[in-house]
């Protein structure tokens, strides 16, 4: 690694200097040094492991290589292609419901409230619990006749024509052969508890990006006469489009690889309606311990993670300011 | 004080404080001797056991209270009558994970435990991945071998004739009934059923609770769906490992499921263990539903209980359960199977494996030795185990300690005599995979869609397991 | 959005009867008559009691100590993983954040993309490699090795990227005449890092710090599948514990999820300035 230090000039070179000098030189590579081990160790090395796991067969404790009979076997098996459903439905739906919930409350905030006052912070404590007690806080409210939910849950003229049980009630027939829409009660509850836990976050960044919206032009433009909604559709929201990537990258992110609030609310259930490829993968690598089949699944994954990094990067042109 | 200043000591005082948290020492599971005090006992080793159960759980409405109590009573025992040599050291482990992280700890190199509580079901695994020992000579040299149930040593018994687990308690299932409900004892046929379910439904009681749910990797299988579809004459596989579940007699249990979940027979519960597991066994307590069929180990959770007399039984132990058969108001039936054919059931045992790798496998011996005595073998099989005495000789000994368990053993052993009991797996070798996919398929056809097509979706689930072998 | 909070608070401080009451009831405060009055209210510790078991222990320091698994070992452990990791992570990427901000050289640019595209690799499909890491580590036999310090190492490696980010965007907001004037002064590189850079970083620092421990804090899966022996869980395998065995205690439960999930909140409510900064600076510029 070369380096050119800034200011080197105002240091003189003597003799005695010149193993400090040597070590100055190269202090960038030592700073890293630390960070870059670690993430090779951790990051780096497990990735290039799961890819040759992926091509093995080790479930008798020898080391069989199978070349692409593990993905073979991954994607013809029903139930990932179910859970592929499973996770679209459940990622457009946290999506959604996250982006639309974080903008209307951004907005509304962006009004009134200063960053940083205390109801603000605790508007946002979802945020800090535990994805595992998220789950079971939203469990215990929907338990049938005891949790403090089921008595608006089992209503019949709310819920036609019987009344919901969020932990049995079956999906609906789809709309679309093999296609999981519309989605189970259990589905469309994991996603508002996903959704209440992502919220805050997302309206932060909303809320970030609001404030650089220059009030000029805001102002221009109510002065030539824009309505309320065009102002927003017209104005605000092309201008925060940037952030709005990043956070639409972010909440899929974390919905293609959350498993905390399947594990403790659904377990994938009932039937398989919240079975969502990140729990899948726990039960094959880890339940029925698969692992070269569990190696396949997560290899999918992860190109699934990279390529959407590499388009938030690209999106939102980050690299272009690592100056 | 200078900002640099303050920050470098900040720093500092940091570096010193993780040091300091990486070389503090783990907080040590509860030592009863301390080392200095006991000095001629240096030879004492540890003996590991890895239970669900976990003694220092002192809540006395856990779920798990029953075997809690037992480790808690029993291990200061243990210690005693084997002071200078063993010291138990019990390790719980969640139900659910136990075999699997007994076969992660065994290949992987874990630490493993010197003796597990395991049932039969996990055998195949095990021997797959080399998991456990091989005790056929050890176990066929002690004197209490004769005195074991042949079936429950078959249980235990891999492909190869070789013995692999300890059976201790046998624990097939059978019917927990409210006898109000049911005056003229439990229905024989699904016709009678049909009958005596609508007489009750007029009363707003549901006739039956059962583990529908999909939890738990479809636990649902062994506890109820098993039975269902054996008393109809129906099996999982065609006896050469793979999966057959496309088969006259299965839809026609799974037609009757369907009719009796229709006319509403069924209570609720039964599918809702999704967020709550297990909540299924809460009608049965309250009395809201009249029966439930489940393992014989049933009756250590199935408490306290509110009869539809009104009698309540509240010690919160298992005792409640044999209380209420003793006095007539819970009785235990075999399930009902259509005319001409006996009534099916699944049947395992429980018991101990010793695992390779394991330390003292010396100390499992003589802790398996002394579970076998007449003192100790009524406490385990009616506290952990939850069944059968897997000795012979062993039932009018706990009969003669225990008075209340005599109605329980003697309704039980009826309920098995009329039954035809089997594991549930058949020749199925990834079971814990069969077990899932089995559920998930009744599951769908019952409840998610009654109108689909029940051949089509059982023929999927084979096609998705057989593809695996 | 506070509801599902305050119901489980609500839930908590119930006595077991009033759980199981049919339909449920939103406040346990009406008489046997069936008269309604805040003076019938039966809130009780029952839930925190059951999860705590507080035993009078003479010599403590309290009188009594707590013997409930989840708060003498698992939340202790937990806080160890948590601040070790938080403190390791306030050291390396305060290191590597200066090296980014201060320094061009070859290669800098393609780092801190990656670095920032490892930012989204999830734990989650590292773990079957971090897991047979775990088990080789163990089989070796190293003297003085305990998995604990493993458990340590992946937290540290999965919060690392994105607090360089942080930290990074921070000491670029310091500006690069201070220290200029601090090498004429003679001062060299290191000097200046520790003199003047860093007392201006500490806030970016201390959100690293910061965020680094809640995550760590509340991170469930990789604690749960990578930790074998139980005296070194953490408190969410706890809760998962706890769940298997109290069916119908929703007491308990919700006692539980209040305890547990309290130090973060706490926490963050005090030092919530440096959380919403570091997040905005993280998240929007970078």
């Amino acid at each position: 690694m070369a380096t050119q230090l800034p200011l080197t000039s105002a240091q003189r070179t003597t003799f005695a200097n010149r193993i400090a000098e040597r070590f100055n030189q190269t202090l960038p590579l030592w700073l890293l040094l630390p960070t870059l081990l670690v993430l090779a160790v951790i990051q780096f090395y497990p990735g290039i492991y799961s890819i040759i796991l992926s091509l093995q067969d080790r479930r008798a404790g020898a080391v069989e290589w199978v070349g692409f009979r593990n993905f073979e076997r991954i994607f013809e098996s029903a139930i990932f292609r179910e859970s592929v459903g499973h996770t679209v439905v459940f990622l457009v739906g946290y999506v959604l419901v996250t982006m639309v919930a974080s903008l209307a409350v951004a907005l509304l905030l962006n009004q009134r409230l200063r960053l940083g006052g205390v109801y603000l912070a605790l508007l946002f404590i979802p945020w800090v619990i535990a994805d595992i007690i998220v789950g079971l806080i939203f469990g215990l409210l929907v338990v049938p006749e005891y949790g403090l939910l089921s008595p608006i849950l089992s209503n019949p003229t709310l819920f036609p024509p019987k009344g919901l049980s969020i932990p049995s009630d079956p999906p609906p027939k789809p709309w679309i052969a093999g296609f999981p829409f519309p989605p189970a009660p259990a589905m469309v509850y994991l996603i508002l508890a996903s959704s209440w836990r992502a919220l805050p976050f997302i309206t932060l960044l909303l809320l970030a990006a609001l404030k650089t919206v220059p009030s000029e032009i805001v102002e221009s433009a109510r002065i030539d006469g824009a309505g309320r909604l065009q102002l927003l559709f017209r104005i605000i929201l092309p201008l925060i489009l940037p952030t709005m990537v990043v956070a639409l990258f972010n909440l899929m992110l974390g919905g293609i690889n959350g498993i905390g609030l399947v594990f403790s609310l659904t377990r994938g259930g009932p039937g398989t309606a919240t079975e969502v490829l990140s729990y899948l993968l726990y039960t094959i690598g880890f339940q029925r311990l698969e692992f070269g089949r569990a190696a396949a699944l997560a290899v999918f994954m992860a190109v699934i993670n990279l390529a959407l990094i590499l388009l938030t990067l690209r999106v939102s042109r980050v690299d272009e300011r690592t100056t | 004080m200078h900002p640099a200043r303050r920050s470098t000591l900040g720093i500092a005082a940091t570096i010193a404080l993780l040091a300091a948290a990486c070389q503090a020492p783990a907080p040590q599971p509860a030592q009863p001797s301390a080392p200095q005090q006991a000095q001629p006992a240096t030879q004492e080793r540890e003996f590991i056991t890895w239970y669900q159960y976990d003694e220092t759980n002192t809540d006395p409405k856990s779920d798990e209270r029953v075997g809690n109590e037992y480790l808690r009573k029993t291990i200061p025992l243990f210690n005693e009558a084997f002071k200078g040599k063993w010291r138990w050291v019990n390790q719980p482990q969640p139900f659910d994970q136990m075999a699997t992280r007994l076969t992660a700890a065994v290949q992987a190199g874990g630490e493993v435990p010197d003796l597990m509580q395991s049932s039969d079901a996990n055998l195949i695994p095990f021997l797959k991945n080399g998991v456990v020992q091989d005790l056929t000579d050890w176990i066929k040299a002690q004197p209490w071998f004769d005195d074991l149930d042949p079936s429950a040593v078959a249980a235990c018994t891999g492909p190869d004739g070789r013995i692999y687990c300890v059976p201790v308690a046998m624990t097939p299932q059978i019917v927990f009934a409210w006898k109000d409900y049911f005056p003229n004892g439990y229905p024989k046929t699904p016709e009678e059923f049909k009958q005596v379910a609508e007489q009750l439904k007029a009363k707003g009681v549901y006739a039956i609770t059962f583990f529908g749910s999909t939890a738990f990797d479809g636990e649902g299988t062994t506890r109820f769906t098993n039975t269902l579809i054996k008393s109809f004459g129906g099996t999982f596989d065609d006896g050469q490992g793979n999966m057959k579940l496309d088969t006259p007699e299965n839809r026609a249990a799974i037609e009757f499921l369907r009719e009796i979940i229709a006319a509403g027979y069924v209570h609720p519960r039964s599918w809702d263990g999704t967020t709550t597991p297990f909540i299924e066994e809460e009608p049965m307590k309250t009395a809201e539903a009249a029966s439930f069929p489940t393992g014989i180990f049933g009756y250590r959770y199935v408490n306290p209980l509110k009869a539809p007399n009104g009698r309540e039984y509240n010690k919160g132990n298992e005792e409640d359960m044999l209380d209420a058969i003793t006095n007539g108001d819970v009785f235990i039936a075999p399930f009902f199977a259509p005319e001409g054919r006996k009534p099916g059931c699944g049947t395992g045992v429980t018991g101990f494996v010793i695992p390779n790798g394991a330390k003292n496998p010396e100390a499992a011996k003589d802790y398996i030795n002394w579970i076998m005595s007449k003192e100790q073998n009524p406490d385990w099989v009616l506290g952990p185990g939850g069944g059968f005495p897997a000795l012979r000789s062993m039932l009018p000994e706990i009969e003669a300690r225990m008075p209340v368990a005599k109605a329980f053993y003697e309704q039980a052993a009826a309920a098995v005599a009329a039954s035809e009991c089997r594991p549930w797996y058949g020749t199925l070798e990834r079971r814990n995979e069969a077990k899932k996919i089995i559920q998930t398929a009744i599951f769908k056809l019952v409840k998610e869609d009654p109108t689909a097509d029940i051949s089509a979706v059982l023929k999927a689930a084979e096609e998705e397991y057989n593809k695996g072998n | 959005m506070l509801l599902p909070i305050a119901l489980t608070l609500l839930t908590s401080f119930k006595r077991e009867a009033d759980v199981l009451r049919k339909p449920p009831v939103l406040l346990p405060c009406d008489a046997p008559d069936g008269s309604w009055g805040i003076q019938h209210c039966r809130f009780v510790l029952e839930g925190y009691e059951r999860v705590l078991i507080p035993k009078p222990a003479p010599g403590s320091l309290l009188g009594f100590e707590l013997t409930g698994r989840m708060f003498s070992t698992y939340v202790p452990n937990t806080f160890l993983y948590a601040f070790s990791s938080a403190a390791l992570v306030f050291i390396l990427a305060g290191l590597a954040g200066y090296a980014f901000s201060r320094y061009r050289f070859r290669g800098r640019r393609l780092l801190l993309v990656a670095i920032l595209a490892i930012t989204g690799i999830p734990l989650l499909t590292n773990l079957l490699a971090l897991y047979q890491m775990a088990v080789d580590l163990r089989k070796a036999n190293i003297p003085g090795y305990d998995e604990r310090m493993f458990m340590v190492l992946v937290y540290v490696g999965f919060q690392l990227p994105f607090a360089v980010w942080v930290v990074k965007s921070f000491f670029d907001t310091i500006p690069r005449e201070l220290e200029e004037a601090a090498f004429i002064d003679g001062c060299t590189p290191l000097c200046a890092l520790r003199r003047i850079v860093v007392p201006l970083a500490t806030p970016g620092l201390m959100a690293a710090f910061l965020l680094c421990f809640v995550n760590v804090w509340n991170e469930f899966i990789a604690g749960f599948l990578l930790l074998t022996r139980r005296e070194v869980r953490t408190a969410m395998f706890g809760m998962y514990d706890f769940l298997s065995q109290n069916i119908i205690n929703y007491q308990v439960i919700a006692a539980a999820c209040v305890l547990v999930a309290a130090p973060v909140v706490i926490l963050f409510l005090f030092t919530r300035r440096v959380f919403f900064e570091a997040m905005t600076e993280g998240a929007v510029k970078g």
